[in-house]
């Protein structure tokens, strides 16, 4: 035991925007050329390890499978056959359940690729677009209407309402479909589809979204996740969740340190003292934020109730020495 | 102008009123109490040779003052300006100060102006290439013409007076933007990347060591007394960042040693005390000076002479300069637990956690008449702290040392309580 605690005090010390870029790294490598290495972890990903990338991906986005079935013909969707669209679901929570949106903050490819556009502006000297939170928050809720159409246009098509080729209409315009198969140089999906109406239309959409995401990654870190179907998506299953971002309001001196690091903007993190569980429905749990407070125990990452990593004095000196560029001072 | 002082001038520095006040200090500091630390030599002398003897602490280079930890001093050090806190405890000006105030108003500021007319001053920082006034309380922002008045070249740091909302927030982080633009062209230097960094290193590891300090206080019983981390905390204001920092960290080095072997430097059931409100500043220590005098121990603070000038730190997500100010910005902002914001539950938070962390027994709370805002506090922090169980005494006072005999008798009869009260639970 005494071991198990010494690493954890070990691990609280850690460089962790090193330790996440490794990590993220790793993952990127195993979903997006996984495939090639022989790694199939099945299609109810809860991350946006996309479906296009064909060949070399190390297993599939559960959004994709996920509207394909919902655009099943509705005497099917409401027959027997939906068992099969169940035990879909439960694999994706479980998925999801083991380790929460840590599926965000570390893992999506997606997700790693606005990190490394960030890095790279970072290196440019370019500072990150400052606007009024306020209107930002109204923009993020747009998430919850993506996640709603991506039930009802599949809906409409299984009712005969929509023609078949609106299909998988989030896929159409994730970012995901154009950016990820290109790191394999698969290309197929950068053009505009004219075989039909709807398949011109989303397609076009599609590649506007792209052209967003390389202007709005310049200006604002994570700037995808605000309008990620899928994050809105977790959040509203993320209560049983094994990991669990805890905050304890009294040892909190509201520095605002959390905030000021937080990819997402998130105020909570910050202000609120009351509340325990602090994951916000935009938090990637990236937990840069429990590595930037210097409060001892005041942010706390759990697994299963048991506290992995959590803010310390000692880490975050050495953490911000670093950054500074210092070594320790002199003892 | 005839000031009281004018009569003094012609005496030997170290016979003038201030010399002596200060020396009465300082000699209660060191002879009333066994066992200082060999560490806080360092600091006893410094004040004796910048307070009894009026020894020089000129420094190379712009020099500016501020008056109150809102002034970031970060940026100050970057562009090679050295800042001086101007906030004064002397009872002496405090009365030469009078003329500028009306008569129910702050000792502090009192004194500064005091200071800041007069043409002796103590410490003797040099002349000031600026002031930085950010506006805080009325009493400071009204000062500002005054100080101005003086001759001297005032900027007025603004401040929001709430600190809640982002709109605080980011009014905030322009003021301290501007700031850099009057620094730069002040000093004629420009902000960059690199000196911004070592500037918010040095202080880093200032605050490093402060904590580190801090934290030997949660010991129990204690191994270090209030009255030498008040003094300490108050050698800041005008004391060389590295050679200050050097210095806390030697004397950590001897806590460390002292912890080891089991030394108390106060009874072993000496009550334990938090401080809080109108800040202790040298040579108005006397009420945390009294308590330990009286069988306490002042184990932490909540003053901004101390802990709030110290204690919260910078965290940066973007080593560039744009996010660096702002992140200095609210530092300087977000954990502040000055009572002239609107709302400050904030303070009565962190006086808990304090009180919880630091196993304390009771809280002083000591208000300079005249300082409104920790006046009219005082209500609601005392039914957060008799909530909570944890008794507390306010004491309304100011820089006279006319009070110290009924002050004595209050703070022992205080202290005593607090020792049956924990015989009882025992």
């Amino acid at each position: 035991m005494s071991q198990l605690k010494k690493a954890k005090a070990a691990f609280d010390l850690i460089n962790w925007n090193r330790f996440r870029f490794w990590f993220q790294m790793s993952c990127f490598v195993l979903l997006v050329y996984g495939g090639y290495l022989g790694l199939d972890l099945g299609k109810h990903l809860p991350t946006f390890s996309c479906i296009y990338n064909t060949e070399a991906r190390g297993g599939a986005c559960y959004l994709s499978i996920l509207q394909h079935q919902m655009a099943w013909p509705w005497q099917k969707l409401f027959s027997v056959a939906a068992l099969t669209i169940l035990t879909g679901f439960l694999t994706f929570a479980a998925w999801f359940i083991a380790i929460n949106k840590l599926w965000c903050g570390l893992i999506c490819p997606l997700g790693t690729v606005q990190d490394w556009m960030t890095a790279l502006r970072r290196r440019l000297g370019v500072r990150y677009g400052r606007y009024t939170l306020g209107q930002f928050r109204v923009l993020a809720q747009i998430k919850y209407i993506l996640l709603a159409l991506m039930f009802l246009i599949p809906l409409g098509i299984g009712a005969g309402w929509f023609h078949k080729d609106w299909g998988l209409p989030f896929c159409m315009i994730c970012p995901a479909r154009m950016i990820i198969p290109a790191f394999d140089l698969n290309f197929t999906n950068w053009v505009v589809d004219f075989s039909t109406t709807p398949k011109m239309i989303l397609s076009s959409l599609g590649i506007v979204v792209v052209g967003l995401f390389f202007v709005g990654i310049f200006i604002k870190k994570r700037f995808f996740c605000f309008f990620c179907p899928m994050s809105a998506f977790l959040y509203l299953i993320s209560k049983p969740a094994l990991l669990t971002l805890k905050k304890d309001g009294d040892k909190c001196t509201r520095c605002g340190d959390c905030y000021t690091v937080c990819d997402m903007d998130i105020r909570e993190i910050a202000d609120e003292v009351k509340n325990p569980r602090i994951m916000m429905d935009d938090c990637t749990l990236c937990l840069k934020c429990v590595a930037a407070c210097p409060e001892p125990g005041a942010l706390k990452a759990n697994y299963a109730g048991i506290t992995f990593f959590e803010a310390t004095e000692a880490g975050f000196i050495k953490r911000s020495q670093k950054g500074i560029g210092l070594e320790q001072p002199k003892r | 102008m005839n000031s009281p002082n004018a009569k003094t001038v012609a005496l030997p520095y170290n016979r003038s009123r201030q010399a002596r006040e200060a020396e009465t200090m300082l000699d209660h500091l060191t002879d009333d109490f066994d066992d200082n630390p060999a560490a806080m030599a360092y600091f006893y002398d410094l004040f004796r040779r910048a307070y009894c003897k009026g020894e020089s602490l000129e420094r190379e280079g712009v020099r500016v003052g501020t008056t109150c930890i809102h002034a970031p001093e970060e940026l100050i050090y970057a562009m090679g300006a050295t800042p001086v806190r101007l906030c004064n405890g002397s009872y002496h000006y405090d009365q030469v100060g009078a003329d500028f105030m009306p008569a129910k108003s702050c000792s502090l500021v009192k004194a500064t102006l005091g200071m800041l007319s007069s043409e002796n001053v103590i410490p003797k920082v040099g002349k000031l290439d600026l002031i930085v006034n950010p506006t805080t309380c009325d009493q400071k922002k009204k000062a500002s013409a005054m100080m101005a008045g003086m001759g001297h070249q005032v900027y007025d740091l603004e401040l929001p007076p709430a600190k809640e909302s982002e709109q605080a927030r980011v009014y905030w982080q322009r003021s301290v933007r501007e700031f850099a633009q009057q620094l730069r062209s002040l000093t004629g230097k420009k902000l960059t990347r690199k000196n911004l960094m070592a500037a918010m290193a040095r202080t880093g590891r200032a605050q490093a060591a402060f904590r580190t300090l801090h934290n030997f206080r949660r010991k129990s019983p204690s191994v270090v007394l209030g009255k030498d981390v008040f003094l300490i905390t108050n050698a800041y204001f005008f004391d060389d960042i590295e050679r200050w920092t050097e210095a806390v960290e030697k004397l950590n080095a001897e806590l460390v040693q002292r912890d080891k072997d089991g030394f108390c430097a106060a009874q072993k059931k000496a009550p334990r005390i938090l401080f809080t409100g109108s800040p202790p500043i040298f040579p108005n220590l006397k009420l945390p000076l009294l308590v330990e005098q009286s069988g306490g121990v002042v184990v932490a603070d909540e003053t901004c002479s101390a802990n709030r000038m110290l204690y919260d730190m910078t965290a940066v997500d973007e080593w560039l300069v744009n996010d660096m100010v702002d992140s200095l910005a609210d530092k300087y902002l977000k954990p502040c637990t000055c009572p002239i914001f609107t709302n400050n539950d904030d303070r009565i938070r962190r006086l808990l956690e304090l009180a919880k962390s630091f196993a304390v027994d009771g809280v002083v709370y000591q208000a300079f008449a005249g300082c409104q805002v920790y006046e009219m506090e005082q209500r609601s922090v005392a039914e957060a702290l008799n909530k909570e169980g944890i008794a507390m005494l306010y004491i309304e006072t100011d820089y006279s040392p006319d009070d110290m005999g009924q002050l004595t008798t209050r703070i022992e009869a205080f202290l005593e309580s607090l020792k049956s009260r924990k015989r009882k639970r025992a």
